[in-house]
């Protein structure tokens, strides 16, 4: 409360006659941290742990029930004036001991006192509960008993010969999946596909029980009572948790780290085992299980487990091996002392940190974890409400309670009543003001540069398909694939015999016709009328058979690049009528078609500047500028091609029942804009690319505004 | 002889319960809203003119009639515990008749009002010279008719005992003994003077039995029996002064105790501190009284290690008794704030310019003064028990108060004290004329400007009072009146008797009369004769208070009770409230302006004075709330010892 430093107390005399001791369950256990001695008392039934330094150590350790206050603080000056604590210090020492319930006296308890002290806690408790409801523990089995029993089982592999055992596994594991790492990786598309998740979340369920296990199983093994094992609701996904916070008293640091490690460690050893798995088995259940469990164990331990920026085992093990109890405390107060050093010009408070390099480390650590937290549950955040819309929702809304709400009250109080700013407030209110006030105006007066990107492709400005205008075997090709041809170069030769036939007959028919001609010219006048229509007829037929043998050689319409995949395959055959010829492509002027979700028409619209650049997949590091957009202004469905789709590959949300793939699920509206290739870069047809519209510079305040309203509408349809 | 109801009730003290905090103690704010509406109030109001109704019946009576009525109204009250309403109502009309006939005083109605008020647990506010002391009278006779003891708390031994003897005679009426406890008194006449229905006492002298008592209970009976009886009613006149103002320390009863090793480390870090230089080795903030060792300054202490007692070896502990010797050279100057008297040090009150004796300065720092005199050291004291104001007041069955200016601590004496503040009119209309704030960004230039008022106001024959902010800056305007060549009263550092007598005599013509604003609390300035047609009383305060309260309590001086009068203030930017409380440039900027007579300058300087003050009370605020913290903390943290009177 006071003043920690001084010597003497004001209140010293409530307690300097008292005997109070310490109670006799509680034990006292030497650590190291950083070189430095700390002890912590445990209480082996509450599992509370009180950690304290070597000064009051001494004190504590001389607590005996037979001294009063008075004399052992007298003792402590004797034996170690240059560290002995003061009264004050004394008395704060005490009133912790007390409240923590780990001091024995004399006399009746204050009921009263120990009546508010307990509702008190147990209201702490609720509270904590739900400003972690996000990660709501309930405790439901006490599996000590179990673990005892079932420990000569399980508890040889926490061994030499285990830990021996566990680098061949994961070894072999390993060795396995870099051999096969192709067919890993394209498995991983189909990990979120919808089929998948219930598999995906049972395997993830058992993987976690095992890695829950894990632990218990190394704190037991180490003498550690693990008395609560439970569901964790993160993020109201149920998941198993289990209490090893006994590991908190080892003495021994790589006992602990090791309880926090083993969760880790038992799924890589599950992951090798299933990628062995995966590795012989066919596709199938079994084989899609096996994948999913070497997923998660392998990289969801990475990502969660390991990484000390969220408050799981690679935290601890991290705030461990640091030797710096409390570590996410700790940074958040370092932060805080160096903002309000440097920001508000308070004097006096250093901090945890011993060293200026500590104090960085901390403060960016708090930092990194702060924004790391926020990323993270963001993401997941928005992949649940996509799925569960009124989960979602409520999830928003607790989580903008906890990361949004809760820290602005909080440093409005800290700014409004904090003692330690009492002389700074003006200052601090001040520059916080300020520098809310400049992120504010930066975000919604500064325009900023401004784009969006929509998926395309390029295409020719002039094009044809070339197809075979008649039936015919394919005789020879009047020019090679890829060559560039003239308007009305022959391409093709067919032959038809068939043609020939009929023409022949004609030709017959043709004389048969003239001669009955000539003949009614002598003997019967009066057929000759009859007789000249059908010459006619046949006359016409002939013409017509003309132009289908013309069409046996196959023109190019215009100039340009003809191309086909497979010539050499369909010569000899035979073609019916309008099969394909492969293209003519005129090279000299390409387009680009891009396809623009509906959300995005409207700034299109709005700010036609015209100005867009384009890069070519496999080709981004050049871009291609463009001037005239036009924008087609009706919606449409289908797209250029199928390659833009999701079955195709491409961003655009495609319906799965069109076998094409191109059939769009929500409209598009379509841009065209020339290309015109620069040097060194040949365009080609359905070469698909990336289109980035410059827009004029908006804020990005306004920017996000839109964005979130169009998720909201996109997504909720609100 | 002793029943165990009986020892109940001698240790008698309500259970405390824990303040409210977070949103309890905002809900319980609103409460506190409620309870203090303007509504209750008229309430009061109604039920005082029932009373006045009661009036002609009694008039009509004997003297020894009366007295009998009173005894039957008196069964009446103890039979039924706490009075009902119509039994109050006519006991009241009794004793206001019992009033006139022995005091010469009839209550008005605003006291009846106010007395009401009292009865319901209130603390009211009665403008100066509206009879406070009587109102008390009235509320204490009906709680001491309980046969419960009631103890009327005031502000210094002078009051007590003065109220006590004036209104003996009502009591005597009422058939109540009254008795007061002051500073000398033995134990043995204390407990007799405590055993009185009615006990006059201060606040500090009641705490200090009362914790004498605890200690008595603790050590068993062998320094003799409680002097109190159980704390059961308790009426605080002065209550802004005493609930609010001195609850910044907590009372401490302490006892010499040697401490081996204690004396050579004081004198050790005299001579080591004589070493480091004043902006070198620390930097010193006067305005503030704060003072910090620099970088150098520690490295300095972090050399000066080795032998001594265990008191000096760490160096922490080393660092303090240092810092604490430099304190004692920077900030205590002889004759400010103590003197040496016979080879002691003795205290100044710095508001009042009155020595203190027996009180010392917290350990380490009393002896570091002594020191620097080159005194002997007097042992260390150990703290044998301890109590906050807050803490006290809050142990008592009911508690009721008034005081002239509790308007602006109504909050927080509700949070603390479970007060609700009631004004109450004054009886006629106020007819005081407030001069406007007149404000100088030099000293010197307002000392002069306040002199040439005194010559021009003196000259009318009008009576002039001037208020001061200390002994300091009374002797300065005494000083520049002799030089003037005017007649004047200087109050300092003088007895409570003279000091009443002297203000008691301001009000009459050509009176000039300069007193500390603390001086002669609780005294009547009553206008001489013909005075009241040159225009009353004319009140100067020379500089603003850090608390608007005791300006208004020394503007409440002049033109009591429908008088006419008139008050004005001075201030200049060098005052202590201005620079301790504003930032430098702001004070530069205003400085500025006055002095080039800038537009709504005197405007400007108005409201930072206004805010000063908002904000000196604020840090008045804070520091009491500290208070009550730590005893909040220690009595939940040390709650297995023996406590200083919550068990």
């Amino acid at each position: 409360m006071s003043d920690t430093s001084s010597t003497f107390s004001e209140s010293w005399h409530r307690i300097a006659s008292e005997h109070p001791a310490l109670r006799p369950d509680i034990r006292i256990q030497r650590q190291r941290h950083r070189g430095e001695l700390g002890y912590v008392l445990s209480h082996p039934y509450s599992h509370q742990f009180f950690r304290i330094g070597p000064e009051a150590h001494e004190v504590v350790a001389r607590l005996d029930g037979r001294r009063t206050v008075e004399e052992l603080w007298q003792e402590c000056l004797e034996r170690h004036p240059e560290t002995a604590p003061g009264q004050e210090a004394v008395i704060q020492l005490l009133g912790q001991l007390y409240r923590a319930n780990l001091l024995q006296y004399r006399g009746a308890a204050d009921t009263e006192e120990l009546l508010r002290r307990g509702e008190a806690s147990r209201r702490q408790i609720l509270r904590s509960r739900l400003a972690n409801i996000l990660f709501a523990q309930i405790p439901l089995v006490d599996p000590d008993r179990f673990l005892v029993r079932t420990l000569p089982v399980v508890g040889p592999l926490f061994s030499r010969w285990g830990a021996l055992l566990w680098v061949l596994v994961v070894g072999w594991g390993m060795f396995t999946a870099i051999g096969q790492a192709d067919a890993l990786r394209d498995q991983a598309q189909g990990l979120l596909a919808p089929d998948n998740l219930v598999l995906l979340y049972a395997s993830m369920i058992g993987l976690k029980i095992l890695h829950e296990l894990g632990h218990a199983y190394c704190c037991r093994r180490f003498g550690g009572e693990v008395h609560a094992m439970g569901v964790m609701l993160m993020l109201f996904t149920p998941m198993p948790y289990v209490d090893a916070t006994a590991a908190w008293g080892f003495r021994e640091r790589w006992k602990r780290v090791l309880v926090g490690g083993a969760g880790m460690i038992v799924e890589l050893a599950v992951a090798a085992v299933a990628v062995a798995v995966w590795s012989r088995t066919a596709p199938g259940v079994v084989h899609a299980i096996a994948y999913n469990v070497m997923f998660v164990a392998s990289v969801s331990t990475l990502v969660f487990n390991l990484n000390p920026l969220l408050r799981f085992d690679g935290y601890y093990i991290l705030s461990d091996l640091l030797g710096i109890p409390n570590l996410a405390a700790r940074a958040q107060l370092q932060l805080r002392v160096m903002v309000e050093r440097t920001l508000f010009g308070v004097v006096g408070e250093t901090g945890p940190a011993k060293t200026p390099g500590e104090a960085w480390a901390l403060a960016a650590y708090a930092l990194g974890s702060g924004v790391y937290r926020v990323v993270v549950f963001g993401g997941l955040l928005l992949l649940l409400s996509d799925r569960f819309f009124s989960l979602g929702l409520a999830l928003a809304a607790i989580a903008a309670v906890v990361w949004a709400l809760t820290p602005l009250v909080r440093l409005g109080l800290h700014l409004a009543t904090s003692p330690r700013l009492n002389r700074r407030r003006l200052r601090a209110t001040g520059v916080t003001a300020l520098l809310a006030g400049g992120v504010l105006t930066v975000l919604a007066m500064v325009p900023r540069p401004h784009h969006f990107r929509a998926p395309g492709l390029v295409e020719s400005q002039h094009w044809s398909a070339m197809h075979t205008g008649i039936d015919g075997e394919l005789v020879r090709w009047l020019a090679q694939p890829g060559e560039r041809v003239g308007a009305g170069q022959p391409i093709a030769e067919l032959r038809n015999t068939e043609l020939d036939l009929r023409e022949r007959a004609a030709r017959a028919e043709l004389e048969e016709t003239e001669a009955r001609i000539r003949q009614a010219l002598q003997e019967a006048i009066p057929n000759l009328k009859p007789l000249e229509s059908v010459r006619d007829s046949i006359r016409a037929r002939l013409e017509q058979l003309e132009r289908d043998r013309a069409r046996l050689v196959v023109l190019s319409p215009h100039e340009g690049v003809w191309s086909l995949p497979n010539p050499e395959e369909i010569r000899g055959r035979w073609l019916s009528r309008g099969s394909p010829l492969g293209t003519v492509i005129d090279d000299r002027g390409f387009r680009f078609r891009a396809v623009v979700p509906q959300e995005e028409a409207d700034r299109l619209f709005a700010s036609p500047s015209g100005h867009a650049e384009v890069r070519l997949r496999g080709d981004s590091g050049r871009v291609l500028g463009i001037r005239d957009l036009q924008i087609l202004p009706a919606d449409r469905q289908q797209l250029p091609s199928a390659a833009l789709g999701w079955l195709g590959g491409g961003s655009v949300a495609v319906s799965t029942s069109d076998p094409e793939g191109r059939a769009a699920l929500e409209p598009f509206f379509e841009v065209r804009a020339p290309l015109t290739a620069p040097e060194g870069l040949s365009l080609r047809q359905g070469r698909s690319g990336v289109i980035r519209f410059d827009l004029p510079d908006e804020p990005l305040l306004r920017r996000w505004i839109r964005s979130l309203r169009q998720l909201l509408q996109r997504r909720h349809q609100v | 002889m002793n029943t165990p109801t009986d020892l109940q009730r001698q240790r008698f003290r309500r259970p405390l319960r824990p303040l409210p905090r977070g949103l309890d103690a905002w809900a319980d704010a609103w409460i506190g809203r409620h309870r203090r509406r303007r509504k209750i109030g008229m309430e009061f109001r109604v039920a005082a003119e029932s009373v006045d109704r009661f009036h002609l019946r009694f008039r009509t009576l004997e003297d020894a009639q009366l007295r009998e009525r009173i005894s039957e109204l008196r069964e009446a009250v103890r039979r039924g515990g706490h009075p009902g309403r119509s039994a109050l109502t006519e006991a009241l009309a009794a004793i206001r008749e019992s009033a006139r006939r022995r005091l010469g005083l009839h209550p008005v109605l605003e006291q009846l009002q106010g007395a009401l008020a009292l009865n319901a647990g209130c603390l009211i506010e009665m403008a100066t010279g509206e009879g406070k002391t009587l109102t008390a009278a009235l509320t204490a006779i009906v709680w001491a008719w309980s046969g419960r003891p009631c103890h009327v708390v005031t502000v210094n031994d002078y009051l007590v005992e003065r109220d006590a003897r004036d209104l003996a005679p009502l009591y005597r009426d009422c058939g109540l003994e009254v008795a007061w406890v002051t500073g000398p008194m033995s134990s043995e006449e204390r407990r007799r003077a405590y055993g009185a229905d009615i006990t006059y006492v201060t606040s500090k002298e009641v705490a200090a039995d009362f914790l004498r008592d605890t200690l008595r209970d603790s050590r068993g009976q062998a320094r003799g029996p409680a002097v109190l009886r159980g704390l059961h009613a308790a009426l605080v006149d002065e209550a802004d002064s005493v609930l609010i103002d001195e609850a910044v320390t907590p009372l401490i009863l302490s006892a010499p105790k040697a401490h081996p090793g204690l004396t050579a480390t004081v004198l050790h870090a005299r001579d080591l501190a004589s070493e480091l230089v004043r902006d070198v080795h620390y930097g010193v903030d006067t305005a503030r009284r704060e003072l910090r060792l620099t970088d150098a300054g520690e490295e300095a202490v972090a050399r000066m290690g080795g032998g001594l007692s265990g008191l000096w070896r760490s160096p922490e502990r080393r660092g303090e008794w240092i810092r604490q010797a430099l304190v004692a050279r920077e900030f205590y100057q002889p004759g400010r704030q103590y003197v040496v008297l016979d080879r002691q040090i003795v205290i100044v009150d710095e508001a009042t310019g009155r020595p203190m004796p027996q009180r010392s300065w917290r350990q380490g720092l009393h002896q570091a003064i002594e020191a620097k005199e080159g005194l002997e050291l007097t042992p260390p004291t150990e703290t044998l028990a301890r109590i906050s104001f807050q803490r006290f007041f809050r142990l008592y069955g009911r508690l009721a108060g008034m005081s002239g200016t509790c308007r602006e601590t109504a909050a927080e004496l509700w949070h603390v004290y479970r007060l609700p503040v009631l004004p109450i009119p004054t009886h006629r209309p106020s007819q005081r004329r407030q001069g406007a704030d007149r404000v100088f960004p030099r000293s010197k230039d307002r000392w002069e400007s306040v002199i040439d008022e005194i010559r021009s106001v003196h000259a009318t024959g009008r009576p002039i009072l001037v208020g001061t902010r200390s002994v300091a800056a009374s002797e300065e305007v005494a000083a520049r009146l002799e030089e003037a060549g005017l007649p004047f009263q200087l109050l300092n550092a003088v007895h409570h008797r003279e000091e009443a007598r002297v203000i008691a005599r301001a009000g009459e013509r050509d009176r000039i009369t300069i007193a500390t604003n603390m001086a002669g609390r609780g005294t009547d300035i009553r206008l001489g004769p013909d005075v009241a047609l040159l225009g009353g009383l004319h009140v100067i305060a020379t500089e603003r208070h850090g608390s608007g309260r005791v300006d208004r309590q020394l503007f409440g001086r002049s033109a009591r009770q429908g008088d006419p009068g008139s008050s004005v203030a001075w201030a200049s930017l060098e005052d202590e409230l201005l620079r301790q409380n504003l930032p430098h440039p702001l004070l530069e900027a205003l400085s500025g302006a006055l002095s080039h007579r800038l537009p709504l300058a005197d405007f400007a300087a108005v409201w930072a004075i206004r805010l000063a003050q908002w904000r000196s009370e604020r840090e008045g605020r804070r520091r009491r709330e500290a208070v009550v913290h730590a005893d909040q903390w220690i009595e939940e943290s040390l709650a297995f010892t023996e406590g200083d009177g919550n068990d």
